[in-house]
């Protein structure tokens, strides 16, 4: 149908001037580092920056897989296990009324602020505990999302379904579940973002030499600047590469839109 | 006639909301026989759609006995006895209009190919052929509204429940969809039993075997108009004397009270 031209002319306009402002940002950081002469233990130029990742890319990258596998890992762990509370609260309103509230509340909190005491519990330096702050992390975004997801319905086309007769099964699988499916992918997106975030800020309280958390930690604490701002970079790639793996998953699961 | 299709006994109904009980229905007594096509017509708030929703067991009686083909509302509801259509089209966005018509079908568990040829049937019946993998939000309300028709028809219910189906519509595309819904309902084997909900009077008696005029506070009944119009009706219909009778019948109907 009409739908190629109509999407690659949407691409362009998503991708473009983005891309402009980017090259615009990191040109003048260049240009205003340089010109002022701003020393390179405060703030390296982003020519720098690149320029130390390419000393050591294989390295940076290894850690930084250490530390995205915990974020991978996490939350698949927490928005399984929201999915699955959210499923039960619409099967038991009663679960629904005492826990999202709650739910709606933790996710307000700032849930990385547990980091250490997870670290008491499950070992400071073992990827259990930053899995399990990534876990804590996203959990609770996905229970209030999807949750609303599956309560969306509206009251006709529930009705519908009664005057099918239709099984709750039936029910939750046809009509509840695609209709929470737009509120799960924004739920993921979400989840993408804040475990690539609770994943290295765990690692600041602790964990493996190889993870870029502790690298960060320990290049700044003795001022190599630009060291730490290499394996930012890394911190942003991988999290940027998340973000767009669950757009592109996304867009072929919410085709209809 | 034989015994009655839809039997309504002395049946009210009261909605107890915020401000105290409403008497959306009192004391309705109405027979309807198998294979008539009934309009409803009244002035908004009469309960038109509370006496729809009653026959479909979506909604219980506060008093009195409704009987359909000799059995409770919601034993026929079990049996899949009705097809609904709402005053919105209540199509589900994710699914392709095929796949919204094969929804009832999927429910009540016939085999796929079985279904596909149904759906493809009652896609060319009406006028939607070219569009089974269109979705809900690429057609017009007018087309929308035809795949709810078709996606009621699919399973043939013995009773079709339409309220307000053209509601939405303009008047020549209204007067299209009466036609072509006489022609599918004129058209099978024997007559699907029809209680058809409408605000126009010129629709209600181009439409009905009978006219069920309703008044408000408390929902009645108000008078019976039957329709001797000859089948099967054409746009001559409109313009016989005998219809500009009837019309006025109802509109009296309507003004008394
Ligand atoms: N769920 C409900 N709770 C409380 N009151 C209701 C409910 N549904 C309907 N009513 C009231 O019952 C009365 C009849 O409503 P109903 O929807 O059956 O009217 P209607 O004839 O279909 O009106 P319209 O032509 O506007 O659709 C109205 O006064 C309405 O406010
Ligand atoms: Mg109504």
């Amino acid at each position: 149908m009409v739908a190629i031209p109509q999407s690659t002319f949407k691409i362009q306009h998503a991708f473009i001037p983005p891309l402009i402002a980017f090259i615009l940002a990191v040109g003048s950081w260049e240009v205003l580092v340089r010109g002022l002469g701003i020393p390179l233990y405060l703030l390296p130029a982003p020519s720098q920056v690149v320029a130390t990742f390419l000393e050591r890319p294989a390295y940076l990258l290894g850690i930084g897989v250490a530390t995205f596998s915990n974020a991978l890992v996490g939350s698949l762990i927490g928005c399984s296990l929201g999915c699955l509370v959210a499923a039960v609260c619409v099967r038991w309103p009663l679960v629904a009324d005492g826990l999202v509230p709650l739910a709606v509340a933790a996710s307000a909190v700032p849930i990385i602020a547990l980091s250490p005491l997870l670290g008491i519990w499950l070992g400071s330096i073992s990827p259990a505990s930053k899995v399990a702050v990534v876990v804590v992390m996203t959990f609770f975004p996905t229970l209030v999302n999807v949750y609303r997801g599956l309560i969306s319905p509206r009251a006709d086309t529930l009705m519908l379904m009664h005057s099918y007769a239709a099984s709750q099964r039936d029910i939750f699988l046809k009509l509840r579940t695609p209709a929470a499916l737009p509120f799960l992918f924004n739920a993921l997106r979400i989840c993408a973002t804040l475990s690539m975030i609770g994943a290295v800020v765990a690692e600041f309280f602790g964990g493996p030499q190889n993870a870029l958390g502790v690298y960060i930690k320990t290049e700044a604490g003795i001022l190599h600047t630009s060291e730490a701002w290499s394996a930012i970079l890394v911190a942003c790639l991988f999290g940027l590469l998340f973000y767009l793996a669950i757009v592109l998953v996304e867009r072929r699961a919410l085709r209809w839109k | 006639m034989s015994a009655p299709m839809i039997e309504f006994d002395r049946v009210s109904k009261i909605y107890q909301s915020g401000g105290g009980p409403v008497n959306a229905l009192h004391d309705v007594s109405l027979s309807i026989a198998a294979g008539e096509f009934i309009a409803l017509i009244g002035p908004s708030g009469c309960g038109k759609s509370t006496l729809m929703r009653l026959v479909g067991d979506l909604e219980q009686p506060s008093a009195g006995g409704l009987r359909v083909r000799g059995k409770t509302a919601h034993q026929a509801r079990l049996d899949r006895d009705y097809g609904i259509v709402f005053q919105s089209p209540v199509l589900y966005e994710w699914r392709s209009i095929r796949k919204n018509v094969e929804l009832p079908l999927e429910i009540m568990g016939q085999p796929g190919p079985q279904r596909h040829a149904r759906a493809s049937e009652l896609l060319r019946l009406v006028g939607l052929s070219d569009f089974g993998d269109a979705y809900p939000h690429q057609l017009s309300g007018g087309m929308q509204q035809r795949a709810a028709i078709a996606r009621a028809l699919s399973f043939e219910p013995a009773i079709l429940l339409m309220d307000e189906p053209f509601g939405a519509l303009d008047e020549i595309t209204r007067e299209r969809m009466q036609l072509e819904l006489l022609s599918i309902w004129d058209g099978g084997p024997q007559r699907t039993t029809v209680i058809f909900v409408t605000h126009s009077i010129p629709e209600a008696v181009f439409l009905a075997d009978r006219v069920v005029v309703m008044s408000p506070r408390p929902g009645r009944v108000e008078r019976l108009v039957t329709v001797d119009l000859p089948r099967p009706r054409s746009f001559e219909t409109r313009e016989d004397p005998r219809f500009f009778a009837l019309v006025t019948e109802v509109r009296e109907g309507l003004r008394e009270h």
